[in-house]
């Protein structure tokens, strides 16, 4: 019996000034998310994945391809890799105009056995570059650079997106829009991706499995609402707190708010959302601050907070400063992360298997995409 | 100019970018006819060249004939203009940031297209200003050129030697008006160069 390859099979080793970087990793995801707080490492390796670094040891195995073998003195060059690279800096090439930039990767995609008009309009489209084609590069906004730069990476034909902290230096508007642009990109092109962030709701809208950095150690991996909520990761991440991301599809606009459908839900479950300009039947992305989420024994009556589900606590864990208590909305539906005291797990006598019910406003719903 | 243009690219773009055992060394006999007396230089080219020289007519099995005509003026031009246009051309190429070489690369850009699509064109004003600065150069070599070249009017005779001549020969008419030709084409060149290389780190792409 022969079982595909893991996508991802990587053991690198690579001297950093302040620390070494190591890392084991084998897994299959569609997209990987790499977190850390700035300065772990994250960056380096993304550029030991393209190829970057000159000092890297050990293995890095990409869909069956052995890209760097050092026991066997192996190295693939960048190059030969066949990866769409966007570093946080863009690295748009100055002195031309958009399209020049967008066509810098076509001999390899052309190689690759592609259609380059296809594939060019597809990217176009996706990304709304038509107006921006003929304009110089330094011309740009921040945005519509990043914009550029994954349009030059798609256009090259990758096997392999490389993202480095693709939100980091855009404001909080501009955010939600190249959010909006990469999920589409993840979704219409169905290209793996790795994405470097030290933001967790980014990689928990991008991504299915993450892993974690510090120091340049690996700390944990899996899927992003596991991963987010261990202890140790949310201490890491505690500025933000946890978010609880969730797709939907929009049902219908009613007045002053939206109902979204969750997806992937065998019970239907629908909340509400503050207007979200988004069409009906289109998909929706949003998330819920887990300490804006309060619990309820009872259904609550006479309450101004519109949404109310009803679920089952799954597990209860001590982050050392909260207690994060996971509930499974629904039978087998998504589950969601409630911030509580321990006053308050004492004195509701929650546990495991107790019937909740978890209650939030409206606007407390912030809508990613 | 055109002799150097290639070669001084090459070895530009390999100091400023590689490293190599010896980088130094090539560094500095690079720079070497920048310092030495140009006669000097002008005197080692002759034993180079002469009859039993290293790249003398025995040494080789024929003969470049250089010696005397305006082969051995473009020689000892080139010679003389090489440290500075590699001098100048490596600067051009140290103001583009690597990444963007780097970038290229993972485009599944060769390294000669990196070069020629990336490093290549971010470069072009420095390197236009390298060229003219050689030509600078080149333009006021005396030294190296009247030993090997000898100064033959019509021949050849450049525009430094001709100079000489009026003013050994009491000409002063002919050397000021030689002078302004000097003066007015000098300065053009070293403006232009300081203009280019100006706009050259405004564009590079280098962060700052």
């Amino acid at each position: 019996m022969s079982e595909a390859p893991v996508l991802f099979d990587i053991d690198l080793n690579v001297p950093l000034q302040e620390f070494d970087l190591e890392l084991e990793y084998s897994g299959s995801p569609k997209s990987l998310g790499v977190f850390g707080v700035s300065g772990s490492g994250k960056t380096t390796f993304l550029e030991c994945l393209a190829g970057l670094k000159k000092f890297d040891d050990g293995r890095i195995v990409f869909d069956g391809e052995v890209w760097l073998e050092s026991a066997k003195g192996k190295r693939t060059k960048p190059m030969y890799r066949n990866i769409g690279y966007v570093p946080q800096d863009y690295l748009l090439f100055p002195k031309r105009d958009v399209r020049s930039n967008l066509e810098s990767g076509k001999k390899r995609l052309l190689e690759n056995g592609l259609e380059f008009e296809e594939v060019f309009g597809n990217a176009i489209e996706t990304l709304e570059l038509q107006s921006l084609l003929d304009r110089r590069v330094e011309l740009l906004s921040g945005g519509e650079r990043q914009r550029v730069a994954l349009g030059r990476a798609l256009c090259s034909g990758p096997s392999l997106l490389l993202l480095d902290e693709p939100l980091a230096s855009l404001d909080s508007g501009l955010r939600r829009k190249i959010l909006s642009y990469l999920v589409k990109v993840r979704d219409v092109f169905e290209i793996p991706m790795v994405v470097v962030s030290h933001n967790p709701i980014e990689l928990q809208a991008l991504c299915d499995e993450i892993l974690v950095i510090s120091e340049g150690k690996l700390i944990t991996a899996g899927p992003p609402n596991r991963v987010f909520t261990d202890a140790g990761v949310f201490e890491l991440a505690k500025e933000g707190g946890f978010e609880n991301v969730f797709n939907g599809r929009v049902l219908e606009h009613s007045g002053k708010t939206d109902i979204v459908c969750l997806e992937s839900d065998k019970e239907e479950t629908c909340i509400r959302l503050p207007v979200t300009g988004i069409g009906i039947g289109d998909k929706a992305l949003f998330s819920i601050a887990s300490d804006d989420l309060m619990l309820s024994l009872q259904e609550p009556v006479g309450l101004s907070a519109r949404n109310c589900l009803r679920g089952w606590i799954v597990s209860i864990s001590d982050s050392g400063s909260r207690i994060l208590s996971r509930l499974s909305i629904g039978e087998g539906g998504p589950e969601m992360i409630v911030e509580l005291t321990q006053d308050a797990v004492d004195d509701l006598k929650l546990a495991v298997g107790s019937e909740v019910y978890a209650i939030f406003k409206t606007n407390s719903v912030r809508i990613l995409v | 100019m055109v002799v150097i243009f290639v070669p001084g690219l090459a070895v530009a773009y390999l100091l400023s970018r590689k490293d190599f055992p010896g980088k130094h060394v090539v560094s500095a006999l690079v720079t070497l006819p920048l310092v030495l007396p140009p006669t000097a230089v002008g005197y080692l080219l002759l034993t180079v060249f002469a009859e039993r020289g290293l790249l003398g007519p025995e040494t080789l099995g024929f003969d470049f004939s250089i010696l005397l005509t305006w082969k051995a003026v473009v020689v000892a031009c080139s010679v003389m203009a090489f440290p500075i246009f590699v001098r100048t051309a490596k600067l051009a190429f140290g103001e583009v940031d690597p990444r963007l070489e780097d970038m290229g690369k993972t485009l599944g850009m060769s390294a000669w297209r990196v070069f020629f699509s990336v490093s290549l064109p971010l470069a072009s004003r420095g390197l236009v200003a390298a060229a003219l600065l050689g030509f600078a150069r080149s333009m006021g070599e005396f030294g190296a050129t009247v030993i090997i070249a000898g100064n033959i009017p019509g021949k050849t005779q450049t525009l430094a030697s001709a100079i000489f001549t009026a003013q050994q020969r009491g000409d002063d008419a002919s050397a000021t008006a030689l002078l302004w030709v000097a003066l007015l084409v000098g300065f053009a060149i070293v403006y232009t160069t300081e203009w280019l290389s100006m706009r050259q780190s405004r564009e590079g792409g280098r962060r700052k």
